[in-house]
């Protein structure tokens, strides 16, 4: 990997973090004037998970106060946001902002006391938006099968209720893991939260099991189910099965519900390896090409690739983690990242198949000519969207975990 | 939870509330037993749902989403309207010379079901009797004994059935 190249990412990455956060708190999901100048909340609490690593405490906490003030009356965090925290959302529920919210509001709880948890630990903050907290919990498990102790979602990470419109695993791990945060939270303030525990662990419970195929040794993507209450699921129009690989299935892991070493997430990363290691180009895939919805073209993305790049510094495996995370660096652009790249022979594939099927939206024409004009072009590569926030946030923790462990490795020898 | 694309089923259930407060009960289940009525005319004749011999019944709720979410958004709580015109449509039943024509009501929404159904099957030159339904917020039984004697049926004999169901009909073909 190209170390000097690599910290000079991180430098940048950090900057990028700071200047795209508005004045009132919002982390722009991409920089104003580009692809996506709003705020989400699955990106904004991931924005607020990489500055808290990065350092940026008080940041962290300006992030968090906008997202927990513009929480809707039921406990909903919506899609997306303006800046001023008005809803701006033109999709369907995607529970896990619920959880991501909680999560890192979590993280951001144990990094204001880090070592002098006791003494230091911002109860204050917690105290302040407990009512949010609260609201937030409760949203989460009113969307509770009581069935399967599963949470019912319609859009997860990838916005694409095709393959997630049911019990998905990774909105049901970003769930179960803010409900537990909340629950240190409110151990750590006296809250009586018994009941919030016994549910978080029915759900974790239920994710282990339902959600994990033995045979395939992988969790799985999603059950589909339509209707959250179907009574009993058997019966509903959309039971299935989604047994295709999916980058997300590490997310019992990326959500701190199983340890990295766990073998159920070992043979899991394996075969999301296996499966969606671009050969061409290197990088990870998010799901299998023929899902067909590859806007831009298929290709690797930059913070899922980040992602694994932890997974493997976290089980040691650093060669692995070099060239998950040696990939990311080679791809950067002056320091930037792109959401994802392409190749123009499938960029160009990708415009085919939605021009004919006339499934293309006005508003991804800008996209297409900023693609063609990036001068990555050139070297027959489609950089799509770039610079995206989110990835800025997860090489922030990658690089970091990486540099501590490789740090650490060197001085024992 | 409410988006514009979804919000019509909240808004019903939110109507029913509004209509018992300004119209009352016998109005309100007039107007829900209409609707039914209305609907099944352009649906045609026929049943929906699975058979059991001359038994019909529903394996999952139809309406079983939209009202465990709209509880949910009321404050996890039935309106107390809701239960008025329950009480009111069971007072009826009671008071009837044919208490077997009535629904085994466990929300509001049997109204509607009831009417619906009860005219499809008319139209099919068919007489039903809803020997008994289950709750899906709480899942408790509730027969309507009259129409299981009228069945020739046993409360036994539609509990088991409810054991997988959430709304059982006899059906029974009338002759010309």
């Amino acid at each position: 990997m190209n170390f000097p190249e690599a910290a000079k990412i991180y430098e940048n990455s950090v900057k990028i973090l700071k200047e795209n956060q508005h004045e009132k708190g919002g982390y722009y999901a991409s920089p104003p004037g580009t692809r996506y100048p709003f705020i989400y909340p699955r990106d904004h609490s991931v924005d607020i998970l990489g500055a808290i690593d990065a350092g940026l405490l008080d940041e962290a906490k300006k992030g968090l106060e906008f997202v927990l003030n513009a929480q809707k009356p039921l406990g909903e965090f919506s899609q997306r946001y303006d800046v001023d925290g008005n809803d701006a959302s033109y999709k369907d529920l995607q529970i896990d902002g619920n959880g991501l919210v909680l999560f890192a509001m979590g993280k951001y709880f144990e990094a204001t006391g880090a070592s002098f948890f006791d003494e230091m630990a911002d109860r204050e903050f917690v105290e302040k938006y407990w009512e949010q907290v609260s609201k937030a919990v409760d949203f989460i498990l009113m969307n509770k099968n009581e069935e399967v102790d599963l949470i019912h979602t319609i859009n997860s990470i990838h916005e694409y209720p095709a393959y997630e419109h049911g019990f998905e695993i990774y909105a049901n791990c970003a769930c179960c893991a803010g409900i537990l945060a909340a629950v240190k939270m409110g151990e750590s303030i006296g809250k009586d939260v018994s009941e919030w525990k016994v549910e978080a662990e029915k759900i974790k419970e239920s994710i282990l099991t339902r959600l994990y195929s033995p045979r395939r040794r992988s969790f799985i993507k999603c059950i589909r189910v339509k209707d959250r209450n179907s009574k009993p699921i058997g019966y509903d129009a959309f039971a299935s099965t989604v047994i295709d690989v999916d980058v997300v299935e590490y997310s019992p892991a990326y959500f701190e519900l199983l340890s990295d070493h766990d073998v159920k997430i070992r043979s899991t990363v394996k075969r999301i390896h296996e499966k969606l290691w671009d050969k061409e180009i290197g990088g990870l895939n998010r799901y299998p090409e023929y899902w067909g919805r590859n806007n831009g073209g298929y290709g690797p993305w930059c913070h899922f690739t980040c992602q694994l790049a932890n997974h493997y510094a976290e089980v040691d495996n650093l060669d692995m983690a070099e060239m998950y995370l040696g990939w990311v660096v080679d791809m950067a652009h002056n320091q930037m990242l792109p959401e994802h790249v392409s190749t123009i022979e499938r960029f160009e594939l990708w415009l085919e198949d939605y021009s004919n099927a006339k499934i293309l939206r006005d508003s991804k024409l800008t996209m297409i000519e900023n693609v063609r004009s990036h001068s990555k072009w050139k070297d027959g590569l489609a950089y799509v969207t770039i610079p995206l926030i989110w990835p800025h946030a997860e090489y922030i923790r990658a690089y970091r975990n990486f540099v501590n462990k490789f740090d650490n490795e060197y001085s024992f020898k | 939870m409410i988006r514009l694309k979804n919000i019509l089923p909240k808004a019903f259930l939110f109507g029913i509330v509004e209509m018992v407060d300004i119209s009352g009960v016998e109005k309100t289940y007039e107007w829900i037993t209409t609707l039914g009525t209305k609907l099944a005319e352009i649906e045609g004749p026929g049943f929906e749902g699975a058979w059991e011999d001359d038994v019909n019944y529903l394996p999952i709720c139809p309406f079983g989403n939209e009202l465990i979410d709209f509880i949910h958004i009321h404050g996890s709580e039935i309106p107390s309207q809701f239960t008025e015109l329950m009480n009111y449509v069971n007072r009826q039943k009671d008071e009837s010379d044919e208490p077997w024509n009535y629904p085994a009501l466990v929300s509001v929404l049997g109204i509607l079901r009831h009417s619906y159904v009860t005219r499809r099957a008319k139209m099919a030159k068919a007489q039903v009797y809803n020997v008994g339904s289950k709750s899906v917020v709480n899942n408790i039984k509730v027969y309507n004994e009259e129409a299981i004697e009228k069945a020739r049926m046993t409360k036994e004999q539609v509990s088991k059935i409810l054991d997988r169901a959430f709304c059982v009909y006899k059906v029974e073909y009338l002759e010309d």
